[in-house]
Parts: structure tokens; C-alpha cells; sequence
């Protein structure tokens, strides 16, 4: 009792004041606020000057608020009463209409300017000979499996020498949409087979999803091929948008009627848009003096800024994301599975763990360096198959394969480059999501008698997959924006689509450099350049929501 | 044996699918442009790599003729690289060139990297089949592009007034001599201040924004003001590639000074303004414009050229390009109107043009 005498004040015991506390936790607000302010005005800036809101009609903006946001908030506000998640079912529905047609855009880009439909369909047989074949193989139990593999590997290189070839040199070939419809098309369709199999259990239910989707994307390519929306375009719109967006309906229709209603929300935006621009046509409001419209997405660059479109650098984009998928996907998660499913916990697996977290924090110039040194300077005649160091000696001539690829501002280069640079961040969060995998899961696995191939190919992927498409659509995310590697490489301020991988590489961020630096008059700074930012960041946002989509239904499924 | 029945659902869609899908395929067919005459993959335009490649007569490209007509169906990948100053020239012609009534499928890339820059880093190393520059080639530059079997031709486009420029509020100095230039730019002048120059002026801090070294503003800047032999530029500028980036500095400081070709100016006459000059055998001082530069009264006035390189000029459609250039090198609206330089007279264009003519038929042999 007498050691506790007012004197002895005990420490954390003493006077409190709630004034620091206070003090700390609006501190910490402004702090945060402060943040999403600056971003959402300097995107609200951009938009404002990309597409001119005020420049419309105070009767075109009347219009709209009462076709379109009124009845939209109505409908949600109701839809938010009723509960039951019919409000998720509508936001969902809507997300899904406003981004999928912006990945059919993408896909159309692809078919309209850069691939041919033909060499891609031939190409696209040639890669499903061996897979049936694989698939043929797997079912007989006679062979053994070196057997089996070498097999697989004959029928493959055969099936890439000789029948793409085959097919582009056949007399006579469907027309240019009906190829695109088989060659993305009908995987789409079995995709969506199956995975309507598996959400109603039931065999025949897919069997019908799958020839409903097909059936669907033929009679889409074949109406738009007799309207003006073209054939080719009609056909990847249906399969990228519409065959996703059926599929969604029928799963709410049948699976949650409590949650129908939420698909009013669509509707509702869609027919208020609709007659909202008829009402406005008929009335003679005008709308907006956008500078962000049709003819800026689909047109050339130009000298001039009221003809300047970023069309080549939205193809360009598209082509590196192509190939950076193709080149960092497979290493990325192969190295990630390694890395969890086989490697011990030794030294040198946390050494390179390391080594791999400070990749993903090196600046991305660093890699655009490692690009021009590496990819553009040494390899410019080609990859050394037969190095000169062993071919001199024997007096042979070195062989060396792939010299166009190489060299300086390819868009190969620049796609290998963007790779280097998102690859330890498709490792890292390819890891995150197989670590997150219970381990129960495995173990129930390996006590089933499965080896570890069997338990990493039916139990890990299949569950860690949405978090691995997560972390690498984020990732590509990431390289969709980066200009100072493809700086680096030497790519070029104007360029047009790129044809082939030798081509010199071009990109929307580069493109907006380019105009930022090398344009003369004042329209491009205060016009084409937000419209141009604005483009970028709706393609970007559109990726990292489908991302952020995932990662949510993943999170609950668990 | 979930295993097992999806197995076997996917044989059967396999089946039915394939049915269906070859029976649409037979009912809308075309026939193949490709097929019979053999492989008729585009001809690879990019001719870059290995700069001994004279050999690469494709020549596929269906208009062997002589022809200034028959262009079309051009197809293939021209890279230029080089000068700032001349990069709106050569963006405005390469818009013409790639436009749908010309050859849509030529794809031209234009990179600004400054006349030396490119001569350096890309057109001398065989990256690049044009480069443009603000300034004749220089002798090491051209004994680089000798050793790496890169044949530079010289063809005169345009002439620039390069610009010397002021900020608008700047009301004590309209007219500017050589001599002041040299004080205020050269190495061995110690001026830091306005008043340094000219006791008349302010007694305020030179803000100065030029060129990089790269660039053949620079060179051509540091041969006539300063001298060849003299003592060289100051270095404690401003300098920057990107002459947006100087006309912004100009703009936003009232004692500021820059300088460049007279295309960036005529896009700003707003923004900065320009200064007369007075000096080499100039009769006073002499506004910078079209009409000075031609006539040579204004003493910046310098020509502007694109050198191809002859290897990739026996590419058809780098030849075309070519040509092209020469021939909208007269052409009043694009030069002058709408990038702002002073075009060339019709017998420089056809000097021109006899030099391309001879170098592109050595090329195609």
C-alpha cells in the first residue's frame, strides 16, 4: 500500500489525454483522403477535358438524368430493399455488359488488323491435332508413358509443320468470319459446356449450353456479316460478350430466381440509354463536343490534331499483351509451382524467394536496359543455336535463328522486355495463391494414394487458378501502362500497326509521350492527350476489375 | 468417374460440334487468295538487320516497272530516326504516304532523337533506313556508317529559320546581334545576367533553354554564332531534346532565352516571341521568317536534310518513300502552311531527285 503513493505513476497509467487520439485518428483521415482526392480530380481533369460534358445541351444532360440515372437509382434503390444479393445479380449483369464488349474490342483488334483469320485458324488446327491426340493417348492404358510421350511429341511438330501450311494453301476456305467463329468460337463453346455442366451438374444441360453458345456466335457473325457491323467483328462480340453475358443470365434465371430481378438494372441502363438518345435526336439536343469518340479509338495518328487517333497504338498494346501473356504466364507459374509444390524450404529456395521479391521492386528502366543490351544488342543477328564459339573451331558456320525478332524497338523485344518485367510479380502472386490452398486439401490428396503430379494437377491448380488469373491480370495490368522500358528499347514516337513481331513496337502510353513531346500545337496538349489518358485508363480499368472481380467470388467461395 | 463422364461428353460434343462447324464451313466458303500461288507472305520490309543486305532484291511486290504511278500495293516497314527539328516534316509526309488512297500497308515509324543521335545510335549501325537531320553529315559519322556498310544520300528537304526566342512580357530586346548571341551562349563568356550583355538591358538572371548536344540544332547553333574552332557552348543550361519543353520554359519565365527551328515557333507565335537577328553579312537586323529564310537575308537560315541509306533504298517501297519526300519537298501547303519551313524551289527538288534516282537504280542494281 505504501509503494503506491501518488508519486509512482506507472507507465501507459498515467494522465490519458483523448486529445492525441483524436489528434492521431483524423490525421490518419486527411491523410487518406487527401490520396483518393488528388487521383479522382486529376481523373476527373482529364475526363472533363477528354470529353467536354459541359459543352452538351442543358437539355440533352435533362434528358439523360431523367431516362437514364433516375429510373437506374430507382431500380437499384429498390433492389437494395429487397436484399436476397438481386442487387449484386444487377451491378454483376452491368459490369459484365460494360466490359466485356471492351475485350471483344480488344479480340476484334486482334482479327481486324494484326492476325490474319486464316494463319490464325490454321494455326489453331494444328495445335488441336496433338492435343486430341494427347488427350486420345492419355485414354490408352497399353503404352507406357515414354511411349506416350514421344508420341505426343511426333504428332505436335508435325501437326505445327505441315498443317498450318496445309491449310493456308487450300483452294477454297470458309469466309474470313466463319474462321474466326471456328478458331475462338468453339473453344468458347466448350468452355462454356463445361462450365455449365459443373454449375447444374448435368450433362445434357452443357451438351445444349455449348451448342447454344456456337449456335449463337454463327447466327451473331452471320448478321452482322449481312449488316454494316461487319462479320468478323459481330462474330468476336458474341463470343467475348455475348456468349459470358448469356451464360450469366441463364445461371441467375435458373439457378437464383429470388435474384431475378436484379437483371432489371441492365435493362433498365440499357433502355434508358437507348431512349435517351432518341429522345435527344428527335428534341435536337447536342450532346457533348467530345474529343474521346468512334473516330478517335479507330483512327491513324495524325499531324493534325482534329484527325489524331490512337487506333495504332490501342493495336499495338494489344499485341504486346499478347505476347507478354504467351512468354510470362507459363514461366511465371511454372517457376511459382515449383517453387511451393516442389522445392524444399532450404537456403537457396528462400535465397532466390528473395532475389525474386527485389526483382519485382527493380525500376522498370532497369529492365528496359537488360532489354537494349540483351534482347536489341546481342542477340540482333538472332539466338545463337550453333554458337560461333563452338562452330569456329570446327570450321562450320554458326547458326544463328530468329535475326528480323531481335533488335532495336521490335515489338518481340518490347513484349520480351514487359515480361522480364512482370515476371516475379506473376511468381509472387502466383505463390500467394498456391500457398493459400489448405493444406488439408493436399494431404486428403496424397492419402488418396495420388502422387504429387496428380495432386498438384487436380487439387492445387484447379483451386488456386482464380488468385493466379488474378495476380497476372494485375500484373499485365501493370505493363499495359509502362512506357520508359519500351523508351529504352528505341521505340519510335510514330508508328502505325504493327504487321509482325519485327515490326518496330508502338503503345498507348508511348503514344501519349509521343504526343506530350513531339506535337507542336496547343490542341494536342488540351485535347488529344486526355482523350488518349482516358482510353489507357478504361482499358486498364477493365482489366484490374475483372481481376478484383475474381478475387472477390474467389474470397467467398472459400 | 466424374473424370470418366466428362470423358466421354467431351468426345461426343467434339463430334457434334465438328458436324456442325463443317457443315456452316461448307456453306460459306470463298476461295483462298493464297492458295496456288505458292507462299506469298509479305515481304519483310525490315531490310535493317545486317547492313551488308544489298542483297535482299525481293522485289515481289508486283510493280516492277519504272513507274510514279503505279505505287500501289506497296507493303512494309520504313524506320526513320533523327533530327526534332525536321520530325514534323517527316510525320506530316509519312501521314500522306501510309494514307488509304496511297499505300495503307506501309507502316513508317518516326523516332526524334536529334540529327547526331540518330546518325550515332541507329541510321550508322543499319537500325534505321532514314535519318533525318538539321545539319550536313559529319566526317566521323560518316566513317562509322562506312564501316558498318551504310551508304548515306544526301537530300536537301527544306529550310528552317532557327528561331531565337523570348518570353512575351519581355519589352527591352526585339532585335539580337551575333556577338550578343556569342556572349550570352559561348563557353567562355561569363554573363549571368541580362544587363552582363547589354548595360541597357535588366540587371536580371539569363534563364536559358536550348538543345542537347544530340541534336543538329545544337551543331548547327555552335558553328555559326559561336565558331567551329571557338570555344564551345556554356553547359549550364537548360538543354532538352523536346522543343515543347523549351518553349514552356521560355513561357513561364519573363528573362528567359531559347532557341529552335522555326516549324515550333510558327505553332506557338503566341506563346514566345521571336527576335530579329543581326549578324554574318546580314544587312541589320532580320525578322525570322519564310520569306527571310528564303531569300537568305535571315543569317539562320540553314537547310534541312534526310539522308536514306542506299542499302534500303533497294527496297521498293523505302525507294517510293523516297521519292515521295523529294517530290513534297516543293509542296507550298505542306512545308510551308502546315509545318512551317520553306520548301524547296523546283530545281533543288529535281537535283534532288536526279541524286536519288542514280543512287536508288546503284541500289537495285
Amino acid at each position: 500500500m505504501a509503494a503506491d503513493s501518488p508519486s509512482t505513476v506507472r507507465d501507459g497509467f498515467g494522465t490519458v489525454s483523448r486529445t492525441a487520439g483524436v489528434v492521431f485518428r483524423y490525421a490518419l483521415l486527411a491523410a487518406t483522403l487527401l490520396g483518393i482526392l488528388a487521383v479522382g480530380i486529376l481523373f476527373v481533369y482529364v475526363a472533363n477535358d477528354a470529353i467536354q460534358p459541359f459543352t452538351a445541351d442543358p437539355g440533352w444532360h435533362l434528358t439523360f438524368f431523367l431516362t437514364l440515372v433516375v429510373p437506374t437509382l430507382a431500380v437499384g434503390y429498390s433492389l437494395s430493399g429487397r436484399g436476397e444479393g438481386s442487387l449484386r445479380v444487377g451491378l454483376e449483369s452491368l459490369g459484365l455488359l460494360a466490359v466485356m464488349p471492351l475485350f471483344a474490342g480488344g479480340v476484334a483488334v486482334l482479327f481486324l488488323s494484326i492476325l490474319p483469320a486464316l494463319v490464325v485458324f490454321s494455326f489453331a488446327v494444328a495445335l488441336a491435332i496433338p492435343l486430341a491426340a494427347i488427350v486420345a493417348l492419355q485414354r490408352t492404358r497399353q503404352v507406357g508413358f515414354v511411349a506416350k510421350l514421344v508420341a505426343a511429341a511426333v504428332v505436335t511438330v508435325a501437326s505445327l509443320l505441315f498443317v498450318p501450311n496445309f491449310i493456308q494453301n487450300v483452294p477454297v476456305i470458309p469466309v474470313e468470319w466463319l474462321l474466326v467463329a471456328l478458331t475462338i468460337g468453339a473453344p468458347t463453346a466448350a468452355i462454356a459446356g463445361a462450365y455449365a455442366a459443373a454449375s447444374w451438374n448435368d450433362r445434357r444441360v452443357g451438351r445444349i449450353a455449348a451448342l447454344a453458345a456456337l449456335g449463337g456466335v454463327l447466327v451473331g457473325g452471320l448478321v452482322g456479316s449481312l449488316t454494316g457491323v461487319g462479320g468478323i467483328a459481330a462474330t468476336v462480340l458474341a463470343t467475348v460478350a455475348g456468349v459470358p453475358v448469356g451464360l450469366y443470365v441463364a445461371t441467375v434465371v435458373d439457378q437464383h430466381p429470388t435474384r431475378r430481378e436484379g437483371l432489371l438494372l441492365p435493362l433498365v441502363v440499357l433502355g434508358g440509354m437507348l431512349l435517351g438518345a432518341f429522345l435527344v435526336r428527335t428534341v435536337g439536343f447536342a450532346g457533348p463536343a467530345s474529343w474521346l469518340d468512334w473516330a478517335f479509338v479507330t483512327s491513324d495518328n495524325s499531324f493534325s490534331a482534329e484527325s489524331a487517333g490512337i487506333y495504332p497504338a490501342l493495336a499495338g498494346s494489344i499485341m504486346l499483351m499478347l505476347i507478354v501473356s504467351l512468354a510470362s504466364f507459363p514461366i511465371g507459374i511454372g517457376a511459382a509451382v515449383y517453387l511451393e509444390e516442389y522445392a524444399g524450404n532450404s537456403r537457396l529456395t528462400r535465397l532466390i524467394e528473395v532475389n525474386i521479391a527485389n526483382l519485382a521492386g527493380v525500376p522498370s528502366v532497369v529492365y528496359g536496359l537488360l532489354g537494349l543490351g540483351l534482347l536489341a544488342r546481342m542477340l540482333e543477328d538472332g539466338l545463337p543455336v550453333f554458337p560461333a564459339v563452338v562452330a569456329d573451331p570446327l570450321g562450320l558456320e554458326p547458326i544463328r535463328v530468329g535475326g528480323d525478332l531481335f533488335g532495336i524497338g521490335t515489338v518481340f523485344v518490347g513484349g520480351l522486355t514487359l515480361s522480364l518485367l512482370i515476371l516475379p510479380i506473376v511468381i509472387i502472386s502466383s505463390q500467394e495463391a498456391i500457398r493459400s490452398v489448405p493444406p488439408s486439401q493436399r494431404q486428403a490428396s496424397y492419402g488418396m494414394g495420388a502422387t504429387r503430379w496428380q495432386t498438384v494437377k487436380n487439387v492445387v491448380l484447379p483451386k488456386a487458378f482464380p488468385g493466379i488469373l488474378t495476380g497476372t491480370i494485375l500484373a499485365l495490368g501493370r505493363a499495359i501502362g509502362e512506357t520508359a522500358p519500351l523508351l529504352v528499347i528505341g521505340a519510335p514516337n510514330e508508328f502505325g500497326i504493327p504487321q509482325e513481331l519485327s515490326s518496330r513496337v508502338g503503345a498507348m502510353p508511348l503514344q501519349i509521350y509521343a504526343w506530350a513531346t513531339t506535337s507542336g500545337t496547343e490542341e494536342f496538349y488540351t485535347k488529344v492527350i486526355p482523350a488518349g489518358v482516358v482510353v489507357l485508363l478504361v482499358a486498364m480499368l477493365a482489366m484490374n476489375s475483372v481481376a478484383i472481380v475474381l478475387r472477390n467470388r474467389y474470397r467467398q467461395r472459400n | 468417374m466424374a473424370d470418366n463422364s466428362s470423358k466421354r461428353l467431351s468426345r461426343r460434343k467434339f463430334i457434334a460440334a465438328s458436324g456442325t462447324a463443317g457443315a456452316l464451313a461448307l456453306a460459306g466458303c470463298t476461295s483462298n487468295p493464297n492458295a496456288g500461288g505458292g507462299d506469298d507472305e509479305r515481304s519483310d520490309g525490315d531490310s535493317t538487320d545486317g547492313g551488308d543486305g544489298g542483297g535482299s532484291t525481293e522485289g515481289g511486290n508486283s510493280s516492277t516497272g519504272d513507274g510514279n504511278s503505279e505505287y500501289q500495293n506497296l507493303s512494309g516497314e520504313i524506320n526513320v530516326a533523327g533530327s526534332s527539328t525536321v520530325y514534323p516534316l517527316a510525320q506530316a509526309l509519312q501521314e500522306q504516304f501510309t494514307s488509304e488512297e496511297m499505300h495503307p500497308d506501309v507502316n513508317i515509324t518516326l523516332q526524334s532523337t536529334g540529327s547526331g543521335g540518330g546518325f550515332q545510335n541507329y541510321f550508322c549501325v543499319g537500325d534505321t533506313d532514314f535519318n533525318n537531320a538539321s545539319r550536313p553529315i559529319k566526317e566521323e559519322e560518316q566513317a562509322l556508317c562506312q564501316d558498318n556498310g551504310v551508304n548515306p544520300v544526301e537530300l536537301k528537304v527544306a529550310t528552317d529559320a532557327l528561331t531565337v526566342v523570348v518570353n512575351n512580357e519581355n519589352d527591352f530586346v526585339d532585335e539580337i546581334t551575333f556577338e550578343q548571341l556569342y556572349q550570352i551562349w559561348s563557353a567562355d563568356s561569363d554573363a549571368s545576367t541580362w544587363s552582363d550583355v547589354n548595360s541597357e538591358w535588366p540587371d536580371e538572371k539569363l534563364q536559358l533553354f536550348g538543345p542537347t548536344e544530340a541534336s543538329g540544332t545544337y551543331d548547327y547553333f555552335l558553328e555559326t554564332v559561336i565558331g567551329e574552332e571557338g570555344p564551345g557552348m556554356r553547359t549550364d543550361y537548360q538543354a532538352t531534346e523536346n522543343d515543347r519543353t523549351i518553349v514552356q520554359g521560355v513561357q513561364g519565365s519573363q528573362y528567359a532565352m531559347g532557341f529552335f527551328g522555326f516549324a515550333y515557333y510558327s505553332n506557338n507565335t503566341d506563346a514566345v516571341k521571336a527576335l530579329s537577328v543581326e549578324g554574318g553579312d546580314s544587312d541589320g537586323a532580320v525578322a525570322p521568317k519564310l520569306e527571310t529564310a528564303k531569300s537568305g537575308a535571315y543569317p539562320l537560315a540553314r537547310p534541312l536534310f534526310t539522308y536514306p541509306a542506299r542499302e534500303s533504298l533497294a527496297e521498293e517501297h523505302v525507294a517510293a518513300f523516297a521519292k515521295f519526300f523529294v517530290e513534297q519537298s516543293t509542296n507550298e501547303d505542306i512545308v510551308a502552311n502546315q509545318v512551317g519551313y520553306v520548301p524547296n524551289s523546283q530545281e533543288e527538288a529535281d537535283e534532288m531527285m536526279s541524286t536519288l534516282e542514280s543512287a536508288i537504280q546503284e541500289a537495285q542494281g
